[in-house]
């Protein structure tokens, strides 16, 4: 880091950096303001209160106000602070299995980053002799992918992150330099983007969504049946992102021999699996086996939470290693994030709010889900995709209870299109870390960003309407 | 007063600090420190004697001046837990306390008489003394007398960072243990990275002295660009520190009064306050032969520095040198400019209420101002 001294204007400088203090002063006086306020008709106090505290979350969490884990901690306190349920109810949303599920797949997740699984399992998918450059492209991206359907998108990406480096500089590309460099980051980035809504484990916000589906008492869904849903999006969107990659952009090289030699070494250091290794391998099959077969009967948190007992029985890391490799903050975050919908569904502000300014607006259960998933899709590019989802999903819930539609349609439609963000750094940290290589120009990537995305919604749709009506789960 | 006060008889003991020098409040609350001499002190002007209460009497007019005596202090003699004696650590002058934790200042090693380090002080045989030392010393003299800034000192260096990472850990611990603000007197950087490094690790104010900068004294083409670098430093450092906290000696006596008005525009267009230094060199020094002025020609120097410095905006008592020079804000008794809220605002500083607001706001102009941001 570098010191920086900020010369301009004293009160221009007290505003860029103290704004967020009026903000917050605002806010404040805002809950004061409206805690005795008479609640509109049809809405009850506690419900008036809920949908205040859901406003003030929502803007906190949209303009980063505050960490968004540190936002989630206010969720939690703020119920029992303006009387909407007591301390007890609200700090049980800690304890709801959608958490304890993602904290034990942070922790396998950080355990296959930690013991080099991950990396061995990344290059044994890119080894295989990439005779040409699009060979090379589709490796990278098939690596990327499958890995994000145990892991996390975002570890993914960076265990991945550091090959691609090697992968490019082999070829002698440097930043801005070629086209060809360009592709393979974004096969890096856009393959786990698609990989991660494959499964539960490629991401937090599907166990966010499930848990909040939960909460407002309309059952759950398996591990089975999201993956079975999201099979042809994943395919075709796979398909199609190979296509623009090597259509779009120029493949301005016509061998990757240097690459494939460093891969072959990156190979050789790796050595022979060791034990620990193959037991974690062993442990993340039998778990996703599990979760496929067993979830539904013994819950899903009850699968994760064995295999990290398993892991640390057969001694397979450290706990210390884990620690810093585990995203603590996001448990914070699901905790205020389940809370935060459990009350707008039990106090009935969700429903009111989809009943008196959304539905009016809405004439058919299609319509629907065609702007709640365009509308995630676009959020998404700017926000934190569980921001999104604790944001979009409580009121997409009422209002398919509205409708007298399924719930899990929704569940479906927002948290998979939370995670189809393709074109802007602050999308998601796969995406941030492509153009953190200085490869990427966001004029260069906004178009085929935007066409991924739009091919991907459309792929979505097409689902709910033909595919997850084959599964009993009737759309539109 | 520069050439010193004669001493008459039944004065109290010490009457002097151990630099001998004595402090002297003399009317408008101005603060001086001068030599005390014994004996007859043919250059000497005045005599200070006590009646009832001191004066000093002028030798030509008979003229007596009422003027307040302050006894030195007690601290100088006091000991930190290593053994050192506080007056071999710092001198105190007024607010302003002044240490050289390398060695004697550029003045000490260029002749003059150097009254910030003390003039019978010879720095180089002082005993090293450690942070701790300083803070201890510090703590000492703090407990005695109240005092707004504390000077460290460079001394004479060749470095690219002109001295400042050397101090760097001084300034920390100081920062650490003591609530006082800093300045530093250092030698112009290379590159200006590191003035930004000065005012982030915690710096109020800074000193680049240009000394005896007149490029033509010295025609080489490295002295101009060693002295355009220097005004560059300068330049730079005062859109940094805040307005007035960027100060330069600016040694006076040696040129004619109309090169250093040239000069002290020179600076204070640049945002930058020159101390006018008025040090007559010792007898038989090398530079008593340029000696050409008088206090009474330098007298619209420093008026000339007061009405510009108030025309500028430029806050004239930043820092305020006690005893030592006479300070810009002096230059208000030769001007017919009137000091405005100047006065009632170093009166205000000077109170304990005072001192931490003044050190507080510092404190939330460097938290908005310094922001760390990544290598490109």
């Amino acid at each position: 880091m570098k010191i920086k001294i900020d010369t301009r204007p004293l009160p221009i400088v007290i505003l860029s950096r103290w704004w967020r203090f009026l903000v917050y002063i605002g806010l404040g006086l805002s809950l004061y303001h409206f805690y005795d306020f008479t609640p509109p008709e049809g809405l009850s106090a506690e419900g008036f209160r809920a949908l205040i505290i859901f406003v003030t979350c929502l803007i906190l969490w949209v303009f980063h106000l505050l960490p968004l884990p540190v936002t989630g901690l206010f969720a939690l306190v703020a119920p029992p602070l303006f009387g909407v349920m007591s301390a007890k109810q609200a700090f049980s949303f800690f304890g709801s299995e959608p958490v304890f599920f993602i904290l034990g797949v942070f922790i396998l997740a950080a355990a296959l980053l930690k013991s080099g699984l991950s990396t061995r399992l990344a290059l044994w998918l890119l080894r295989s002799g990439a005779k040409s450059p699009k060979r090379l492209v589709l490796q990278i991206m098939l690596a990327s992918a499958l890995l994000s359907f145990i892991m996390s998108e975002h570890a993914v990406a960076a265990m991945m992150f550091p090959l691609v480096v090697i992968i490019t500089q082999s070829l002698r590309f440097v930043p801005h330099g070629g086209s060809y460099g360009r592709v393979l980051f974004l096969a890096m980035a856009w393959g786990c983007v698609v990989g991660g809504i494959a499964t539960m484990l490629g991401g937090a916000r599907v166990p966010l969504a499930i848990g909040i589906l939960q909460e407002s008492g309309n059952g759950t869904i398996t591990f089975i049946e999201w993956t079975l849903a999201m099979v042809p999006i994943v395919i075709a969107t796979f398909a199609f992102c190979y296509i623009l990659l090597t259509r779009y952009f120029t493949i301005d090289v016509d061998s990757v021999a240097e690459a494939d030699a460093v891969i072959a070494k990156k190979v050789q250091e790796c050595g022979r699996m060791v034990l620990e290794e193959k037991f974690l391998a062993l442990l993340i099959v039998a778990s996703v086996a599990s979760w496929m077969f067993l979830g539904y009967k013994i819950g899903m948190a009850t699968i994760s939470i064995l295999a990290v007992v398993l892991l640390f029985m057969f001694r397979v890391v450290d706990w210390k290693d884990l620690q810093e490799n585990v995203e603590w903050g996001v448990i914070l975050m699901y905790g205020g994030a389940i809370g935060i919908s459990s009350i707008l569904s039990s106090t009935g502000a969700g429903l009111w709010l989809a009943k008196t300014y959304v539905l009016p607006h809405l004439h058919s259960p299609a319509l629907m889900i065609i702007l709640l998933s365009l509308i995630t899709i676009l959020m998404t590019e700017a926000m934190s995709n569980s921001a999104v989802v604790a944001i979009l999903l409580p009121i997409g819930i009422s209002l398919a209870n509205s409708f007298g539609l399924n719930p899990k349609v929704v569940v479906f439609s927002v948290a998979s299109a939370s995670g189809l963000a393709y074109a802007l750094p602050m999308s998601t940290p796969s995406v941030a870390l492509a153009y953190s290589s200085g490869y990427l120009r966001i004029k260069e990537v906004i178009l085929p960003g935007t066409i991924m995305a739009l091919f991907s919604w459309i792929m979505l749709l097409l689902a709910a309407k033909f595919w997850w009506p084959v599964w009993g789960i009737k759309a539109f | 007063m520069d050439q010193g006060v004669i001493a008459s008889e039944g004065l109290p003991e010490p009457l002097t600090n151990p630099f001998g020098l004595i402090h002297l409040v003399l009317p408008e609350n101005l603060a001086v420190s001068t030599h005390v001499l014994r004996g007859s002190g043919k250059n000497s002007k005045y005599i200070l004697k006590r009646e009832f209460a001191f004066f000093l009497e002028s030798r030509e007019t008979d003229e007596k001046m009422p003027v307040r005596w302050t006894s030195p202090l007690k601290s100088y003699e006091k000991r930190t837990s290593s053994g050192i004696l506080v007056g071999d650590i710092l001198t105190v002058h007024g607010g302003f306390i002044s240490i050289h934790p390398k060695g004697p200042c550029r003045f000490g090693r260029s002749g003059l008489s150097c009254r910030y380090c003390g003039d019978t002080k010879e720095l180089g045989k002082h005993p090293p003394f450690t942070k701790r030392d300083l803070i201890e010393a510090l703590r000492i003299v703090l407990q005695e007398k109240s005092c707004d800034i504390v000077n460290l000192s460079s001394g004479h260096v060749e470095t690219e960072d002109g001295g400042v990472e050397w101090l760097s850990p001084w300034v920390t611990e100081i920062r650490r243990h003591v609530n006082i603000m800093i300045s530093l007197d250092l030698v112009p950087p290379k590159t200006n990275e590191w003035i930004d490094k000065t005012y982030a690790i915690g710096v109020d104010a800074l000193y680049y002295d240009l000394d005896f900068f007149n490029p033509h004294d010295e025609p080489a083409s490295q002295a101009v660009r060693d002295h355009q670098r220097q005004l560059e430093a300068l330049e730079y450092a005062a859109k940094i520190f805040s307005r007035g906290a960027v100060l330069s000696h600016v040694v006076i006596g040696f040129e004619p009064p109309e090169e250093t008005i040239r000069n002290i525009d020179l600076l204070v267009d640049r945002g930058v306050v020159p101390i006018l230094v008025y040090f007559p060199p010792n007898d038989g020094a090398e530079l008593k032969k340029r000696w050409t002025v008088t206090p009474e020609k330098i007298q619209r120097l420093y008026a000339h520095l007061f009405e510009r410095l108030v025309e500028k905006k430029i806050t004239p008592h930043w820092v305020q040198q006690g005893d030592v020079v006479l300070t810009p804000m002096e230059g208000r008794f030769f001007s017919e400019k009137k000091a405005g809220y100047h006065l009632p605002l170093i009166q205000f500083y000077q109170t304990g209420l005072g001192r931490t607001v003044r050190s507080g706001l510092a404190s939330i102009r460097r938290h908005l101002r310094v922001r760390e941001v990544p290598v490109p």
